[in-house]
This record gives C-alpha cells, sequence and structure tokens, in this order.
C-alpha cells in the first residue's frame, strides 16, 4: 500500500495491492454489520457508542436516545464509503488507485478507529480465558488491527505533517 | 407541609438559576493513536496544535482529560462529535 500526497493539494492518495483492497472491503462491510446487526450488549458496541454519563443513567439513556441514530448513521456511511471505494471484482488483480479530499479523509480516519475499536475488543475478548479461542482467526484480528493502525498513521503522516 | 415544600421550591429555583459549568471529559483509549486524537482536538475544537498535544498528553499519562466547559447543551455536543470520531468522552459537572 502507498499513501502520499495529492498533486493538487489538500488530501490523501492511496494505492491499495489488489488483496489489500478486497480485505479493507470485508472487514469495512463487517463494521457496518456490527453497527447495523450488534445487539445492545455486544460490547464492540459500546466501544462506539459509550455512555456520555457513566455515573447517571437516566442521563446516558436520554443522551443515547438523541444522539444514537444519527451517530450510527455517520459510521455506517463512513463504513459504506470505504466499502464501496475498495471494491475489486473477481480475479482482477490491478491496484486500486484511490484519491480522497480532507473531508472524505475524515471518513476513513473514523472509519479505521472503529474498526480497530471493535477488532481490539475481539481480540481482548478471546485473551480473558477462552482456552477453545481460534488461535487463527485470533492472528488475522491482530493483524487486521495493526495493518489498519499502519493505515491510519500513514495518512495522518500526509494529512497532518509535524515537521514544518 | 407547605413550610417544607416552599423551601424545596426556593432551593430547585435557585439551583436553575446559578450558572453551573459542565466539562467535556476524554479518555484514555490504548487503541488511538495519539496523533490521531491531537489531529482530532485541533480540527474539531480549532486548539492550536501546542494546545492540541498537551491535551492529548494529558488524556495519554493522567488517563482522562478536560478538553471543553461550558454549558451542558453544548459540552452534549461536543461528547456526541467526540463518540462520532470513536473517542472515549463524558459529559460531567465541572469541578469547583
Amino acid at each position: 500500500m502507498i499513501v502520499a500526497g495529492r498533486s493538487g493539494g489538500e488530501g490523501v492518495r492511496l494505492v491499495l495491492e489488489a488483496e489489500e483492497a478486497m480485505l479493507l472491503s470485508e472487514l469495512a462491510d463487517q463494521v457496518d454489520s456490527v453497527l447495523l446487526l450488534g445487539e445492545a450488549d455486544d460490547p464492540a458496541l459500546g466501544r462506539l457508542l459509550p455512555s456520555a454519563y457513566p455515573d447517571d443513567a437516566p442521563a446516558a439513556h436520554e443522551f443515547a436516545r438523541y444522539t444514537r441514530d444519527s451517530l450510527v448513521d455517520g459510521k455506517r456511511q463512513a463504513a459504506q464509503r470505504v466499502r464501496d471505494a475498495t471494491v475489486v471484482d473477481d480475479g482482477d488483480d490491478a491496484v486500486v488507485q484511490i484519491e480522497l479530499d480532507q473531508s472524505e479523509a475524515w471518513g476513513w480516519l473514523t472509519f479505521l478507529t472503529d474498526l480497530r475499536l471493535i477488532l481490539a475488543e475481539r481480540v481482548g475478548v478471546i485473551e480473558e480465558g477462552d482456552t477453545t479461542a481460534d488461535e487463527t482467526r485470533d492472528d488475522y484480528l491482530r493483524a487486521a488491527y495493526e495493518w489498519a493502525g499502519f493505515v491510519q498513521g500513514s495518512m495522518l503522516e500526509v494529512l497532518d505533517p509535524t515537521d514544518g | 407541609m407547605t413550610a417544607t415544600l416552599e423551601q424545596l421550591d426556593t432551593e430547585t429555583t435557585v439551583r436553575v438559576v446559578a450558572e453551573e459549568p459542565w466539562c467535556t471529559v476524554v479518555w484514555d483509549d490504548p487503541v488511538n493513536l495519539m496523533t490521531y486524537v491531537s489531529y482530532v482536538f485541533r480540527s474539531y475544537f480549532g486548539y492550536s496544535r501546542e494546545k492540541a498535544e498537551r491535551l492529548m498528553l494529558k488524556v495519554h499519562t493522567e488517563g482522562r482529560a478536560i478538553v471543553a466547559t461550558g454549558n451542558r447543551e453544548a459540552m452534549e455536543r461536543h461528547v456526541e462529535a467526540m463518540h462520532g470520531y470513536g473517542l472515549q468522552a463524558t459529559v460531567s459537572r465541572a469541578e469547583p
């Protein structure tokens, strides 16, 4: 994967191998599914939509009632845009080039954050003493978590250079 | 009975009239990249790089930081925005 600046100005340009694009597309679809189908007690959903008032249940409930739908919509839209931008046709192994302006890049940054929150929760759950945990699945989630962090970090270096 | 009720009413009125500041607290989360948290503080709140990084480091080292204070409605808007960015944020009364 190549993460670079855009010749035309602000924003970021991504070049993904077909395999990377497929992986990202699949992960984005999973994030969308967690938001759409997640049970209320899914801890991953709790990471994406934390309580605004941990010590005041009625206030927390009220806050969630007013904000939850639009937060879920925003997060689902971000995930769907990433999914749609990274769709690769079967058998097509050409690289995928994606140009994002500043606002589109924010959608990717927040999606990558949500993705990492979910993956961290899933891996963490496995770590807590489930001896029947599927180690292959665990490794896959960990690798995806690290990779999403690498992509986000690379994007931030382009969008927000610290030197100069 | 009547006297007690009147007294309670007075107290309620006083509490509503008094300006009670609230704050937006962002909590540490090992998942989020430090560069991301700092970039969110600058982009959303319009803070300088220096202020954003100081707040981000406070979150990182102390576990939490107050990133804004004001009336309750404004703080709820900020917390909603922080949740949109994937940060762990809560609304609480500002400590005197």
